[in-house]
């Protein structure tokens, strides 16, 4: 626990946490990390894909070494994936099991509303923790130590669900109908959402959150994350890697290529020895960089001259 | 408590430049400054840059008033007390060492030596601005000045000019200011409210004096007005900063929404487009509730029940709760002539910003010839689509009977009794062939045909118009030619799908 505030104690201290973890980040991404730590609030992490929205919880999670819990959202996802639900089966098996305990339980018993009397002596057995199956949230909640949360691309998710995550967000527990309210039980966990901006997110989830907005990095911190990843990557190459990739971005293109895509690069070219780029090693690699064949093909007509401003 | 009011205060600047800040957010940014201070700008920014704005458009906003919000702090807080009475009597000191060594001014006082160094340069820079014509008067007496506001100026008491200033602020209620283009009107006000004219017809006069003191205070005259100018300007900047609301944006979004869409100026259509946006939201969110109930995970018991007896009542084969809602389908088809395309365009807008209730749109623009443009939608963003639709189908003259035959040849067979058809078209048809037995058939397949015509119901059925042909064949017949009027259709019609 000392540790975790140690290294939340400042902006600084987070970014040097995050650089020895081979996380590059601005000072912008550290200070969102700060004031969550600090002000106990879930941070919504927006950008385009690849920027490293998902990396950047699971780098945190590895930093103040707490167990990662993720859940996927996807369309028609919904309380039962995403909070807990009842053992059915264990439910009937146990109905099942227990038929004759339950003739000796009525036994005597006059009449139905005698025996109905008994059964309700029993309490809600069978709608008791032991039947429950906690998912994702549930879990993080009774994470004793604490963990970090990931709600990962909630823009997936149906607006619903949205609503059912409201609560956990701002008071960090859960409330079950059979069992009453649960709550986190020592630390709340971290909590980050991404979103990939395919829907917009309701005000009601967006004000219970910090908001960062993560774009593409500029060119001198890319060639630092290049340098963190694959330091295999001669400096020159490096830079001019990178320095085409910012090119790239400026083109009107159907996909742009994200960090991931960098770093895919910068291994390619590491494999196959290349000190500098020249056109025809570009040529080879594009499809390394660019995920749609239209992509390719506009972009094949602008390497020569791209690659002459990059290396001159 | 001065900080929380510095905070209060941006967050209201915040507010009026259209940014939403909600009061749990006010809180945090409070806990946020509580963190971090106010030492650091960038630092600050950052910080509040997350707690603050939620949107990647909120965060330029956020970025652009941050800047000149505490810009404006620090020259009001920090430097003016001094600024303004240095710089004054810098200008003359200026204007003094400019003109040779210095008997010294006789209004300026004795000013320490390094402020005035400053100054020099200040008003030098002053001096860039000023008519190249004025002359070098050398320094010398000055006469004294009669209006009263010359006399305040020549007083050289910051104080007291700044409370004039905020008085004449007050008379003239420079708190109503709603819309930027104010911000000159409103400057003019309180500067004549200060008594302007008599100062400048005093400065007139002085500057056409044959008396040499009388002719060098017409220049210290001038520049101070100057200074006060920028002063004034400054003052109203902030009062704008502060009280002007959104009634100006809402008055003009008012306004828009019952313009004729015909005549939308380019210019507005940024704004119109998010009106759009925003109206489209507002439908959604009343109508999202009414989607599927879907894989819900209920158990449905009667079915459970039912499906076990023949396991002699032993629970295993369960059922769960789920409706299945057919998915109704839209067809928009849209003249995009010259004379309606622009109601074609804020429609297609309107229908693809619904997409999140709006079961499948499918789209048709013709002129003369009909063609499909759903891919076109699908592939690229909305503006994108709408504006290479009206250039690649727009122009040349209407043929709706043409459209509806092609209609029938390609997609007739996908109509089908879920299918809503919506027609955007003046029925205009040139005096060609109207093929109103093809819309018939359409009439007969679907569950309704809705006809929005953007004339004035007076123009139809005049000249080649052939609404009454047409409007036999429709469910339903609308005028449609402003956002107000799209709302209310689109709106029953999501009322109807459902």
């Amino acid at each position: 626990m000392g540790d975790i505030e140690k290294i939340a104690a400042s902006v600084a201290s987070l970014q040097e946490s995050f650089e020895a973890h081979n996380y590059i980040c601005s000072e912008q991404i550290a200070t969102a990390v700060f004031l969550a730590y600090q002000l106990r609030k879930p941070i919504l992490i927006e950008g385009p894909p690849g920027v490293g929205k998902t990396e950047l919880a699971k780098t945190a999670a590895e930093m103040f070494a707490l167990p990662l819990i993720r859940l996927q959202c996807y369309e028609g996802l919904d309380e039962s994936k995403a909070i807990y639900e009842w053992k059915y089966g264990k439910q009937l098996l146990y109905t099942q099991v227990l038929k004759e305990a339950l003739d000796e339980v009525l036994q005597g018993a006059k009449g139905f509303t005698e025996s109905v009397k008994r059964l309700h002596e029993f309490g809600d057995i069978f709608f008791s923790e032991e039947f429950l199956e906690p998912r994702p949230l549930l879990k993080a909640l009774k994470e004793e130590n604490g963990c970090v949360l990931l709600i990962d691309e909630i823009d997936k998710a149906d607006n619903e669900f949205e609503s059912l995550l409201l609560e956990i967000l701002s008071d960090y527990q859960v409330s079950i109908p059979e069992i009453g309210t649960v709550k986190a039980i020592a630390e709340p966990p971290m909590v980050f959402l991404t979103s990939n901006n395919t829907r917009e997110i309701s005000d009601a989830l967006k004000r219970r959150c910090l908001h960062l907005y993560i774009p593409f990095p500029d060119s001198d911190i890319e060639q630092r994350i290049v340098a963190a990843r694959i330091p295999e990557v001669p400096p020159a190459l490096r830079r001019q890697l990178v320095e085409f990739i910012h090119e790239l971005r400026t083109l009107d293109l159907k996909k742009q290529p994200a960090i991931s895509e960098t770093i895919d690069w910068a291994r390619t070219l590491v494999l196959l020895h290349a000190e500098a780029l020249d056109p025809k090693l570009v040529t080879d690699t594009l499809n390394v960089i660019l995920k749609f064949q239209e992509d390719i093909e506009n972009v094949t007509s602008e390497v020569n001259s791209i690659t002459a401003r990059i290396t001159k | 408590m001065t900080m929380d009011r510095t905070i209060s205060n941006f967050i209201r600047a915040l507010r009026n430049a259209d940014v939403r800040v909600s009061t749990a957010e006010t809180l945090d940014a409070l806990g946020a400054v509580e963190l971090v201070g106010y030492r650091d700008k960038a630092y600050l920014k950052r910080s509040l840059a997350t707690v603050l704005p939620k949107t990647v458009d909120e965060k330029d906003t956020f970025n652009a008033c941050f800047d000149q919000f505490f810009d404006f702090q620090d020259v009001r807080g920090e430097q003016s007390d001094s600024e303004l009475n240095g710089e004054q009597s810098e200008e003359q000191d200026a204007e003094d060492s400019e003109s040779g060594d210095g008997e010294g001014g006789s209004s300026s006082g004795e000013e320490p030596k390094g402020k005035k160094k400053k100054s020099k340069s200040k008003a030098k820079k002053n001096n860039l601005y000023e008519e190249e014509e004025e002359a070098d008067l050398g320094p010398g007496e000055v006469t004294n000045p009669k209006s009263s506001l010359g006399q305040l100026l020549m007083a050289n008491d910051r104080v007291e000019l700044s409370m004039a200033m905020g008085a004449a602020g007050e008379e003239i209620n420079v708190r109503d200011i709603k819309i930027f283009t104010q911000k000159g009107l409103y400057s003019r006000r309180i500067m004549d409210a200060m008594g302007l004219p008599d100062l400048n017809r005093e400065i007139g006069d002085l500057r056409t004096s044959p008396h040499v003191p009388a002719r060098r205070l017409g220049q210290q005259l001038k520049a101070r007005r100057d200074f006060l100018r920028e002063q004034v300007r400054d003052y109203v900047e902030k009062q704008f900063l502060l009280n002007a609301d959104v009634t100006g944006k809402r008055l003009r979004e008012e306004l828009l929404r019952k313009v004729k869409l015909s005549n939308v100026e380019h210019r507005n259509f940024r704004l119109i487009q998010e009106i759009v946006y925003k109206m489209a939201k507002k439908l959604s969110a009343l109508h999202s509730r009414r989607k599927k109930i879907f894989k819900r995970g209920a158990l449905n018991v009667p079915r459970t029940l039912r499906h076990n007896m023949s396991y002699d009542g032993a629970i295993f084969d369960l059922h769960w709760k789920s409706v299945k809602v057919d998915r109704p389908k839209v067809f928009a088809i849209c003249d995009v002539s010259g004379s309606v395309a622009n109601y074609a365009r804020f429609m297609l807008m309107f229908l693809y910003s619904l997409d999140e209730v709006m079961p499948k749109v499918r789209s048709f623009a013709f002129s003369s010839d009909l063609a499909e443009v759903t891919e076109l939608f699908n592939r690229n963003k909305i503006e994108d689509a709408i504006a290479k639709t009206l250039r690649d189908y727009g122009g040349g003259s209407t043929d709706y009977g043409q459209a509806l035959l092609d209609f029938k040849k390609n997609c007739l067979d996908d109509v089908d009794n879920r299918t809503t058809i919506i027609i955007l078209g003046d029925a205009r048809n040139n005096h060609g062939e109207a093929h109103a037995e093809v819309l018939k058939e359409i009439y007969d397949r679907s569950k309704r045909v809705i006809w929005l015509n953007p004339e004035a119901k007076l123009a139809w059925n005049t000249g080649d118009s052939e609404m009454r042909k047409y409007g036999a064949y429709s469910h339903q017949v609308e005028e449609c030619n402003s956002l107000m009027h799209l709302e209310r259709v689109v709106g029953n019609l999501l009322k109807q799908i459902a």
